[in-house]
């Protein structure tokens, strides 16, 4: 056979160094960005407390309350993030979106229901913690990043340790689990949608210290649409994890609001 | 936390999955009707930007169940499994995410006991070179489906030359990706009953290797990297490659030139700018006792002008759960032989499988042909054209 002879190149596997940020001429981002941190860990520490109150085994209360201590620990890290920066970082618990997200946790307490308090923080908002935080840990220079980076692992370790207790329950009564999984999910995730939309259609979340962050989030290479992407994409491998239906949990994500 | 952690026994697959198909969609429409689907009808559809936004992040998983029925008697139950590559990341970019995505959806498979994965498109041509790079796989095996794929090509090839009144031995043969698993396959089922074969794709060694093999078998040819090179032009046009190109094959080919596209995505673009070739989509199969999906995606996972129509890769493993054989049939590139094609083919012919009606982007070829044959051979507008009309 007649041959040409010059090989072309198959493929380019080369990846693009990631732009990092300047902190001082953003600051007023990661301020914002530091404030749903400390909300979210406030919220959760909130949330431990509470569940240490419906604990029957000392054991567990102790647990409880070490983890909420913990999510203390991280809001403290955080907030001290943004003095390093000169900001000061508030946090707002009572907030539309995180007062929300708290009564339905408090709705799982009043009914002394463990199980659905593990599925709200633990799979729930640990999914949006976990993953948005990483994608913050790639992007925010120097100790942001490692804090972010540091506490996103913390936070992975409690997912951990939850899904086998969630798994163990799910065995016995695979389907009456499922049914609680969508209850929440529908209360939880469609608030959690609400916050992590393009655009917030509800007014100002009551966090950002002035005008909404997600438009000025490409300054520092983040996307809400990533931070909402990376989250659901924790959330529908906890569920995969949990031994949902892939195609099940599928659905309830696409009916999400966006 | 120490909170008490029950027995945590393993519990077994609710529904008896004979087979899974791994695949991913070749446009966003296609991508969109999926997640509309699955959204429901209550909902308003997401918007485009929202999909584009969404789609990159949904862990390749299970979309559906698929039934289908033997002619012989028997049905064998199935899971679509979708790898969830965004159309516009295929290329070379994204090998290594195209393949976690690939062998992510092969461990959704092995974790619903499916014994026997075809895997379709692009996962195919990612694993055909790499089959050790799939999970543990436990009592489920993997084919990719890539034999019978090139049954049907080469069937199509022969019946749209009996159609058109073609001699296949005067033709010129051109194969765009002829060191693939199906390229070279068409090779060696083609390249004996052809005058000359013309073989094209990007990596020149490879393309020595499948030439070398086809000299020792009598068969003339030539082969080149860059389609312009070919003093040749080419009247038989099998295009195979991975990724499509718009302007593959101007000038390359006669004036009447017959092109089989057969890539997964297509090769071609709807307006390539091939006037006067007849074009037509290869590969592909029919269930003659039919497939339903559950929750119904039918017209959305097989976008074909006609009702059953599948490719020929995931095809392979549907005939192949039919028949009991849970093996990996193609396995690897470069094993595809006429035998090996004429056994699989005589399996998918005893369940009902069988070559698809012609189709192209501009919808169904086949009725045509009907239309024509009533009305005494009088032809209409359309791809296909009688030999008067070719000269």
């Amino acid at each position: 056979m007649k041959t040409e002879g010059q090989i072309e190149p198959v493929m380019d596997l080369n990846g693009s160094p990631i732009d990092r940020s300047s902190l001082s001429c953003h600051a007023p981002i990661w301020q914002d960005i530091l404030a749903q941190a400390v909300t979210g860990e406030q919220l959760a520490a909130m949330n431990y407390t509470s569940l240490s109150e419906i604990c029957d085994d000392p054991a567990e209360v102790a647990d409880a309350l070490e983890h909420a201590a913990g999510e203390r620990g991280h809001a403290a890290s955080f907030a001290a993030e943004g003095r390093k920066i000169g900001v000061d970082v508030d946090n707002n618990v009572d907030a539309m979106h995180w007062r929300r997200l708290r009564e339905a946790f408090l709705g799982c307490i009043a009914e002394r229901d463990f199980i659905g308090c593990l599925i709200v923080q633990e799979i729930m908002l640990e999914s949006f913690a976990v993953a948005s935080y990483a994608r913050v840990a790639k992007v925010a220079p120097g100790s942001l990043g490692e804090t972010f980076a540091r506490i996103a692992a913390d936070e992975e370790q409690h997912v951990d340790h939850a899904m086998a207790i969630l798994r163990a329950e799910r065995a016995l009564d695979p389907e009456r689990f499922d049914d609680k999984v969508y209850r929440l999910h529908f209360d939880v995730m469609t608030t959690l949608a609400k916050m992590l939309a393009k655009e917030c259609k509800d007014g100002h979340c009551e966090v950002c210290h002035s005008s909404c962050v997600k438009p000025s989030l490409g300054d520092v290479s983040l996307s809400a649409a990533e931070l909402r992407g990376a989250s659901l994409e924790q959330y529908l491998k906890a569920l995969d994890m949990l031994g949902l239906p892939g195609e099940v949990t599928l659905a309830w994500v696409t009916q999400l609001p966006i | 936390m120490g909170y008490a952690v029950a027995n945590l026994a393993r519990r077994e697959p609710a529904i008896e999955v004979d087979f899974a198909l791994i695949g991913h969609q070749e446009s966003w429409r296609a991508a969109a009707d999926i997640l509309a689907v699955l959204r429901g009808g209550e909902l308003t559809a997401l918007p485009d930007d929202e999909i584009k936004d969404i789609l990159p992040w949904i862990p390749p998983r299970t979309v559906c169940h698929v039934d289908i029925e033997s002619r012989a008697g028997g049905n064998a139950r199935g899971l679509y499994i979708d790898c969830f590559i965004p159309p516009d990341r295929l290329e070379a970019a994204y090998v290594h995410e195209n393949l976690a995505r690939v062998r992510a959806a092969a461990s959704c498979a092995i974790k619903s006991g499916a014994k026997i994965v075809s895997l379709g498109g692009f996962s195919s041509i990612l694993i055909e070179g790499n089959f050790d790079q799939l999970p543990e796989k436990h009592n489920t095996v993997f084919t990719t489906g890539n034999t019978l794929t090139v049954g049907f090509i080469v069937q199509g090839i022969k019946k749209m030359c009996a159609l058109e009144e073609r001699n296949l031995r005067n033709a010129t043969l051109l194969i765009i990706g002829a060191t693939g698993d199906v390229g070279s396959g068409c090779a060696r089922c083609l390249a004996p009953v052809v005058k000359r074969v013309l073989l094209n794709a990007r990596n020149i060694e490879r393309l020595r290797r499948v030439a070398t093999e086809l000299e020792a078998e009598g068969v003339e040819g030539e082969l080149s990297t860059d389609l312009q090179r070919f003093p040749t032009q080419a009247d038989i046009v099998i295009c195979a490659a991975s990724l499509g190109c718009p302007s593959l094959l101007l000038d390359r080919i006669a004036p009447h030139a017959l092109v089989c596209d057969a890539g997964y995505p297509k090769n071609l673009s709807p307006n390539a700018g091939l006037v006067g070739a007849t074009v037509f989509f290869g590969g592909l199969g029919q269930i003659a006792g039919g497939l339903s999906f559950t929750p119904d995606f039918f017209g959305i996972l097989n976008r074909h002008p006609f009702p059953n129509v599948v490719h020929g890769c995931l095809l392979e493993g549907m005939a192949l759960a039919l028949e009991g054989r849970f093996e990996p049939f193609s396995k690897g590139r470069g094993f595809i032989t006429p035998k090996r094609v004429a056994e699989i083919e005589t399996i998918a012919a005893r369940h009902g499988i069988h070559l698809a009606p012609f189709s192209n982007a501009d919808g169904p070829l086949e009725r045509q042909f009907e239309y024509q044959t009533q009305s005494s051979r009088r032809w209409v507008a359309g791809p296909v054209r009688p030999p008067s009309e070719r000269t």
